[in-house]
């Protein structure tokens, strides 16, 4: 076993069907987050409890064609910029082709977390 | 403060050599440095390396008589052989100690079949974003923005393994074109295995002492480390950037550099193709959104206006993470000396050595660590 150094961004069901990211936010700089830590990264301030998204742009995308620990390959990566939120990194649902890169640009929408437990986003039209 | 020189540098061949065992590897390394510096005994050891297990450097040494003297391990991923040699170097400088050995190895060939298992506590290891992918997203970044092409990608696979022709120690002896790079297997979109370090073993060292103007000393002139700040859409660049630039604004003015534009010679972080262009934009060797162009016009190749990587790089001479930043090192001393064979720098006088190490989630970058060395 290898130490847990930091619990994984964490997501909840605000129960109008949207999900979000629960993190934290700066009230100094207004850096934000998606981890429940006691300071801000960027500046050392005091850190609040935020929720961010669901929604969001793709910042950039790739499809990993490797394994990678148990993953099996191919499968889609976008890191998505959260509106006034953190860039987090998330998985496409089972319906994305699994060999599609998602277009950079793209307006995304947080979804439920996925069978393995990893945040994913569904492309808006 | 003490005015402080590398006396030697020593390597072993690069390679997946599992055969092999950690002490021979560091032993091929220690004993040319130790030839090349004219010693045979140091007063203090720093070792730089990644996935060894704990009291390795210890275990590694007393092989080679090097027993006694303190021993310092560090760890800053691909840049944990460049800290060794900051620290030493710091301990020169202040004068904590006289002469002092930097030690990089790794032995990646027996960890790891592919790529480096991530961080399982980060999203990113947890998601399956290996490094290999996050420098896709980088990759991605820039083609999207129009700041590189895939032929420009391509081009820096084509010309370091062209470089690493001159390098016996390397791991790559072959001529690739940009047809072969592209063709090459698919990674992480749009990186193909061509565009990746290969998994290597090896070691390299350096014993750093007081500049006393002997014939062979290349000076330290200036060092620095940064470890990254967060790295999230308040950055207007892709993951890296900034740490590089801030880090090498640190050795230039460490160094009374004017400019960079006075640098012979460079050996960069190209643990992907997309690493060598972010970093020689954020070096300031060229122009933001000039990465490409140069290595795909010939501007950083042998013979060209500013030579990135003749040793081959990470690409081509291979990347033992902990070995690499004193590969670097040693490129650069031989480099300024005039001993690097057919891939000389004609006339170098200034060197730079860049080495960056990430994978940390939320930052821009584990440590990087960028020194500026001149001819004796």
């Amino acid at each position: 076993m290898s130490p847990v150094i930091t619990v994984d961004t964490r997501m909840e069901d605000s129960g109008d069907g949207r999900w979000r990211v629960t993190g934290v936010r700066c009230p100094s700089c207004g850096a934000a987050a998606p981890y429940a830590w006691p300071r801000c990264p960027s500046c050392g301030g005091e850190a609040e409890p935020a929720v961010f998204g669901p929604e969001g742009t793709v910042w950039s995308s790739t499809v990993v064609r490797i394994p990678v620990a148990d993953r099996t390959p191919p499968y889609a990566l976008a890191y998505v910029d959260l509106d006034d939120g953190p860039r987090i990194l998330a998985h496409l649902p089972a319906d994305w082709p699994n060999d599609r890169v998602p277009p950079i640009g793209s307006r995304v929408r947080l979804t439920d977390l996925s069978a393995e437990g990893d945040l994913q986003v569904e492309v808006l039209q | 403060m003490t005015a402080v020189a590398v006396h030697g540098v020593g390597t072993s061949h690069f390679g997946r050599q599992p055969e092999r065992d950690l002490v021979s590897l560091a032993f091929e390394a220690v004993r040319e440095a130790f030839d090349d510096a004219g010693v045979s005994a140091i007063d203090a050891v720093w070792v730089g390396t990644v996935f060894g297990p704990a009291g390795m450097a210890q275990r590694v040494l007393r092989a080679m008589g090097i027993t006694r003297v303190p021993v310092v391990t560090v760890e800053n991923a691909c840049a944990s052989g460049t800290t060794a040699f900051l620290e030493a170097h710091e301990a020169v400088r202040t004068g904590r100690y006289g002469r002092v050995l930097a030690l990089g190895l790794e032995q990646m060939s027996v960890a790891f079949s592919g790529a480096i298992t991530p961080e399982p506590t980060d999203p990113e290891g947890r998601g399956g974003l290996a490094l290999p992918a996050l420098y896709a997203m980088s990759a991605s970044r820039y083609l999207h923005l129009g700041l590189v092409t895939k032929e420009q990608l391509a081009a820096v696979s084509v010309k370091n393994h062209a470089h690493a022709l001159h390098n016996p120690r390397a791991q790559y002896s072959g001529s690739y074109t940009t047809d072969d790079v592209l063709g090459s297997r698919m990674i992480a979109d749009p990186l193909t295995l061509l565009q990746c370090c290969p998994t290597s073993d090896g070691a390299a060292a350096a014993v750093l002492g007081p500049a006393t103007g002997a014939p062979r000393q290349v000076a330290v002139r200036g060092l620095a480390m940064r470890s990254g700040a967060p790295w999230n859409s308040g950055s207007p660049h892709v993951w890296g950037y900034d740490i590089v630039r801030d880090t090498a604004a640190d050795a230039f003015a460490a160094a009374g550099l004017d400019a960079v534009t006075d640098v012979d010679v460079v050996e960069v972080h190209d643990a992907f193709t997309i690493g060598e262009i972010v970093t020689t934009e954020a070096l300031g060797l060229v122009p933001p959104g000039a990465g490409g162009k140069a290595a795909a016009e010939g501007t950083t190749a042998l013979g060209g206006a500013v030579p990135v990587n003749p040793s081959g790089g990470l690409l081509s001479r291979g990347h033992p993470l902990g070995a690499t930043g004193l590969a670097q090192v040693a490129e650069i001393v031989w480099q300024l000396r005039g001993e690097a064979g057919g891939r000389q720098v004609d006339g170098a006088r200034l060197g730079v050595v860049e080495t960056m190490g990430g994978g940390v989630s939320a930052l821009d970058g584990n440590a990087c660590v960028v020194a500026v060395l001149e001819a004796p």
